[in-house]
């Protein structure tokens, strides 16, 4: 078989078995892996609570995984989340994805929950699962170094164990799985760690195919200012958005009461390369190398963390918000909703909190103590505890990151449409919207956005279920995707074709959330960016999104869909027609 | 999106890109329009509902090369595969359908192929392209192919002469009649040097505005920059040259910040520039006949065989020194550089010029016009 390999690895933790199922053809064709694959898997157990022992914890790769296409060596998880309800996934570069693949399968699929801790060991065809109550308790770094010796390892930190909504699972190589909670789930499980190692390789159809195809993608690397300029993302890391931010008044402030934190610059990409030597770093096998560490190796914070942790907190110090991403790191924290989280909080008690009050609220938050037991909740839950529900900055309980939606208006309709919550990878407007990527749009205007965020909403659920990185698209094209795809699977695939897969799984994950109860009410941005403006000046007016014009975008984005106008689903035997 | 459609049915007809009267757009929001010619009008409707994208646009092109392409190619080929770097770079190919391969439907055969290409080839009816994300972007694809088949055409036809019956007489009033003078005669520029930013900025707002009107970039390809001090004031990355207003980063010599992140893709060679040459402006743009000019090489035996990116040597058009390099990270930015300061101009194989002006932009300006007429006459001298 090309590209995929066509298994499933099913482990249920309540019995401690573990053996390998085919996975059907048609679904690895009509799904491709990653998010699609997940997300058709879970199929049978989408409205099981996310702490349920029923509720899988899929690990999904994608059939360029294995291969040389750039940005491939991910996997996206799959389950369903605890922070907002809806099902949930999220991708991960690093070698963990690869050695799951060279042990010869196309998912791994966790369900139940195990009387003690355990981890899980794939070693090739072997799984096993051992105990774990030594590792229990201990931080990311310790338990990667306890199983390093055995392979790649995703773990969870005190955070996932103690249940904390927001919790990651980390890979050993710095990248985390993060946002929804899923390092939650992976707890409720008593799953400390998965641990992989494979010798197997991914099968190439067309190697000729393939190579050109891989030099156009890098070809159009090179020319992308954003990922190979010498002001992009491959020389500074996400932290070359911190000054675009500010220059363009959209750095959300002070939990978005403002747009502009005149201490930016602070944290901005070449003041963390002044002052932590930063070096580059990045997922394995990728050529972009994204990811920024200090001399000694330790990951550096992206853009969004700076920016949360810093602007939206109010913190200029940059010494402080690096050691706030080193906790959150270490406890298997995201570092976005903890830092939101933090903000929504600290406005609702009248006052930020201080740069070294940081850390220990973090490591509170990880154990479930103190203030932490509330704080471990997300934004949502603990401003409705504070009897302040509009200060939660987040949609369907997901806390937003760093572009306020009041400077791009496609960003906040596509927070409203993103089936994980206030996420911006869904359609990623941010990419024509200032980055001016593949051509700019007008970021103060909602004209065709409803139809271009379904587009990139559907692309990129294609590109997650490659798995590849949303940070390729800054240069290649789905095109060139789906060229690199036909070479390597033997099957003709086109943009169009992967569009329509991508429009396949994006339905699917509504109808889910839908049957959840998800309708029109969640798909709302918080009352302050309808009503009140953000820090205007420099010639650039940020006003608050006009409500009406926001819910007729809404609207089209449903007729485009072909939902209902409460943004359900007429036909109610939607899913049983999909293969 | 109307006035989108109607904007880019007046830039392909300013530009000369399209025949008026014989240009089509459609766009889906959530619902679908047409404007335009009719018949290509229905052709795009049918053939965007099978699409996931925004915006198409079918239209005749104001020359037959594409046509002439299609025709030339050897039975079995079902693509043109451009030459110059840029439509190499986005492009990669360009699939075209004879008349004869239409069948009972052509909107789903031309749909097939568009599903794979950003813009196809319909022997005899036009060029279609897609734009995924705006009408703004199906516009650029347009350009893209109508340029690509520009040069790929006059390059075929220098390497192997007319082959068709007709095709000399076609050629010949594209060159009494389409072609036009190109010339900066006319044109005001501001003296310089220009240190105030408003100034600078007023100033490389304009002269975009003129390489647009004068036919120096294909479509709106291209940068310009200006140094003032310890800034480079410079177009944006997909900026229309003849619409900079509000789209020029004013970026540090130093890089100490990171906003010119938006900043042209040559950036990077822009700086170099500066550094090596003393410039004070700098303009590229890809005219038509300096890229075919910058592929012809009279090497036997070379061992090279990417040129466009490999070619190590300095060549040279008249007194214009071309030198090879890929665009962005790539090697341009590193081969530019050594050879501009001293000529004020340089060819990019397969690519475009780059010209610098010591002063103010009209140096650089009439720089770019002399090469492009420079490539023009010799083109003309071969072929004859
Ligand atoms: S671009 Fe960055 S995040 Fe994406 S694969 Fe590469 S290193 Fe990882």
């Amino acid at each position: 078989m090309h590209g995929w390999t066509g298994k499933i690895l099913r482990v249920d933790l309540t019995s401690g078995k573990a053996w390998r199922e085919d996975i059907p053809l048609e679904l690895l064709h009509a799904y491709l892996g990653g998010r699609g694959l997940g997300v058709r898997l879970i199929r049978d157990y989408f409205m099981f609570d996310p702490f349920a022992p029923e509720m899988p914890l899929i690990f999904a790769v994608g059939p360029l995984c294995g291969t040389a296409a750039p940005t491939a060596a991910r996997l996206t998880v799959v389950s369903r989340s605890p922070l907002t309800g809806t099902i949930y996934d999220c991708s991960a570069g690093g070698m963990f994805a690869w050695r799951l693949k060279a042990a010869g399968v196309d998912a791994l699929f966790v369900t139940g929950r195990s009387a003690r801790p355990v981890v899980l060991a794939i070693n090739g065809e072997q799984a096993e699962l051992l105990p774990a109550l030594e590792l229990w308790g201990k931080g990311v770094h310790d338990t990667v170094s306890a199983l390093a010796g055995e392979g790649s390892v995703a773990c969870i930190g005190p955070a996932g164990e103690n249940g904390v909504l927001y919790a990651n699972i980390m890979m050993g190589e710095g990248n985390s799985v993060g946002r929804g909670g899923l390092g939650a789930v992976m707890g409720g499980k008593g799953l400390k760690a998965v641990v992989v190692n494979g010798e197997g390789t991914t099968a190439v159809a067309d190697r000729e195919r393939f190579d050109h195809a891989r030099q156009d993608v890098m070809r159009l690397f090179r020319a992308s200012p954003v990922i190979f300029g010498e002001l992009g993302i491959s020389e500074y890391g996400t932290p070359a958005l911190v000054d675009l931010m500010r220059q363009r008044r959209m750095a959300p402030t002070e939990n978005f009461r403002k747009t502009v934190f005149p201490d930016s610059g602070n944290y901005s990409g070449p003041a963390i390369r002044k002052a932590c030597g930063a070096k580059k770093d990045g997922c394995f096998g990728c050529p972009i190398q994204c990811k920024k560490s200090t001399p000694q190796g330790e990951p550096l914070p992206e853009y969004e963390t700076v920016s949360h942790f810093g602007a939206l907190n109010g913190i200029a110090s940059l010494s402080a918000i690096v050691r706030a991403n080193s906790l959150c790191n270490e406890l298997g924290l995201d570092t976005i909703s903890a830092a939101a989280t933090l903000a929504a909080w600290g406005e609702a008690k009248g006052r930020f909190p201080a740069p070294d009050e940081v850390a220990p609220l973090l490591v509170e938050i990880a154990q479930r103590r103190g203030e932490g037991e509330l704080l471990s909740l997300g934004s949502r839950r603990v401003a409705e505890a504070l009897g302040k529900p509009g200060l939660s900055m987040s949609v369907k309980s997901l806390e937003l990151p760093a572009y306020d939606p009041r400077g791009a208006y496609g960003m906040a309709l596509a927070y409203c449409t993103s089936n994980r919550g206030g996420c911006h990878l869904r359609a990623y407007p941010i990419s024509h919207e200032i980055l001016r990527k593949p051509v700019p749009t007008d970021r103060f205007s909602f004209s065709g956005k409803a139809r271009i965020i379904k587009i990139a909403e559907d692309t990129n659920a294609a590109v997650d279920s490659l798995v590849a990185c949303k940070f390729s698209f800054f240069g290649a094209t789905i095109e060139e995707y789906a060229e690199l795809l036909s070479a390597a699977s033997g099957m003709e695939y086109s943009p169009q074709s992967l569009k329509e897969i991508g429009e396949r799984i994006y339905a699917t994950e509504r109808f889910y959330n839908c049957a959840n109860g998800f309708t029109s009410a969640d798909d709302l941005l918080p009352e302050r960016f309808y009503e009140e403006p953000g820090s205007s000046g420099e010639g650039i007016d940020i006003p608050p999104i006009d409500r009406q014009r926001f819910n007729e975008e809404l609207q089209k984005y449903y007729r485009i869909r072909g939902l209902t106008a409460e943004g359900t689903f007429a036909d109610q035997g939607f899913l049983t027609r999909q293969p | 999106m109307r006035d989108q459609i109607s904007k880019y049915t007046h830039k392909l007809i300013s530009d000369r890109s399209a025949l008026a009267g014989g240009i089509a757009f459609a766009a889906q929001d959530d619902t679908l329009i047409t404007g335009g010619n009719a018949d290509l009008a229905l052709l795009a409707e049918e053939i965007i509902s099978g699409l996931n994208c925004l915006g198409l646009v079918f239209a005749r092109p104001s020359l037959p090369f594409a046509d002439l392409l299609v025709r030339r190619a050897p039975a079995g080929e079902h693509s043109i595969v451009p030459r110059d770097t840029e439509t190499r770079t986005f492009l990669h190919d360009i699939p075209f359908l004879r008349s004869f391969e239409l069948g009972d439907d052509p909107a789903r055969r031309i749909a097939q192929l568009l599903g794979n290409r950003k813009g196809v080839i319909v022997e005899g009816i036009g060029i279609v392209a897609s734009g995924a994300v705006t009408i703004e972007q199906a516009y650029i694809n347009y350009s893209s192919v109508f340029h690509s088949t520009f040069v790929k055409y006059l390059q075929d036809v220098l390497n192997e002469g007319f082959l068709l019956p007709g095709e000399e007489d076609l050629f010949s009033s594209f060159r009494s009649e389409w072609l036009r003078h190109l010339s900066a005669e006319g044109l005001v520029f501001r003296t310089g040097p220009l240190t105030l930013p408003e100034e600078i900025i007023r100033e490389v707002e304009t002269v975009g505005r003129y390489t647009v009107e004068r036919g120096l970039v294909d479509s709106f390809f291209g940068n310009i920059s200006a140094r003032a001090g310890d800034m480079i004031y410079i177009s944006q990355t997909a900026a229309s040259l003849d619409e900079l207003a509000g789209c020029i980063d004013p970026v540090p010599m130093d890089n100490s910040t990171t906003t010119g992140i938006t900043a042209s893709s040559e950036l990077l060679a822009h700086r170099r520039i500066y550094e090596e040459s003393g410039a004070a402006v700098i303009l590229h743009g890809h005219p038509k006949f300096a890229v075919v000019m910058s592929m012809l090489c009279e090497e036997k035996d070379c061992p090279i065989r990417d040129c466009w990116k490999d070619c190590p040597k300095v060549r040279f058009l008249g007194d214009t020194p071309v030198v090879a390099g890929e665009i962005g990270a790539g090697g341009l930015a590193k081969r530019v550089p050594p050879v501009i300061g001293g000529p004020g101009k340089a060819v990019v194989y397969g690519h475009g010029v780059f010209t610098i002006g010591r002063k103010g932009f009209e140096e650089a300006f009439r720089a770019l016009v002399e090469v492009e007429n420079w490539c023009r006459d010799e083109y003309f001298r071969l072929l004859a």
